[in-house]
């Protein structure tokens, strides 16, 4: 079977951001989130983003991405034919799930983001040893 | 005198909304059906051709360039998790790829080459000789 054509999705420019302190333009990064026994694994599309100048941030049950482009990039270029806009990536996910805060891994390689949020886990079974008086 | 932070993508980013608006009609929006969008940039003495592929493989990306054309094809596919997990979100389209764009000018393709860094594919072209921005020495007498 022959992969079918990929068909075109416009970026979706984020108009407010909030607590935005950064300049510049954002977009909404495109995302697959899977979840498996043990963990959530998000993948999240952000070309132009090196890993240096990525956030991960996890606050409550609020997980925020962030990723910036880098300026130099574009230096000296001048646009003479636009079809996509440029800038960094800004998405806020709620989650449904406790994660375990200090097991989060996150790589991002050829501008994917890959997160790995491993599941809390449950309140352990303890046993309580019952002591003879 | 307060000091205003200048980021310098703002500028870019700016003429690149101006430029989007004017072909499209609004802001964001990429030519209908084409993927990947492309921007082509001017630098001088040669054209830049810019296109986001995020997690694509470039030994699985083909290159042309030809005349005064630039063209790029591939395919995007991703690793399916090997055990079972429920998605609750897919928004990352796998498949193929083709774009072919025409650049305004002439075009030195031998000394083309292209990069893949971050996501991004990136194909510079030369510009043909003649075609190139020239400084010309005044002669005095």
């Amino acid at each position: 079977m022959s992969p079918s054509d990929i068909e075109a999705r416009p970026k979706q420019k984020i108009e407010r951001r909030e607590e935005s302190t950064r300049p510049g333009a954002y977009f909404h990064p495109a995302v697959d989130i899977f979840e498996a026994a043990d963990e959530l694994v998000l993948l999240a599309d952000m070309p132009g983003v090196s890993p240096d100048s990525i956030d991960v941030n996890l606050e409550g049950d609020q997980l925020t991405i962030e990723g910036r482009v880098k300026p130099e990039d574009y230096e000296g270029l001048k646009p003479l034919h636009v079809e996509y806009g440029v800038g960094g990536f800004w998405r806020r996910f709620t989650l449904g799930e406790a994660i375990d805060c200090e097991g989060i891994k996150a790589q991002i390689k050829g501008g994917v983001l890959a997160l790995h949020l491993p599941k809390a886990e449950r309140a352990r079974a303890r046993r309580i040893t019952v002591q003879a008086s | 005198m307060a000091i205003a932070y200048r980021d310098p993508l703002e500028q870019l980013q700016r003429e690149l909304d101006r430029m989007l608006e004017s072909a499209f009609g609004s802001v964001g929006a990429s030519a209908a059906g084409v993927y990947p969008p492309v921007n082509v940039f001017d630098a001088g003495e040669e054209y830049v051709i810019k296109a986001e592929l995020p997690g694509v493989d470039p030994g699985k990306v083909e290159v042309n360039v030809e005349n005064e054309t630039v063209s790029f094809r591939g395919e995007r596919t991703f690793d399916e998790p090997n055990r079972d997990v429920a998605y609750h979100r897919r928004e990352r389209e796998q498949g193929q790829f083709r774009r072919v764009v025409r650049i305004p000018g002439r075009l030195a393709s031998e000394t083309a080459r292209a990069e893949y860094r971050d996501g991004v594919i990136t194909i510079r072209v030369p510009k043909a000789k003649e075609t190139r921005p020239r400084r010309v020495e005044i002669k005095a007498d």
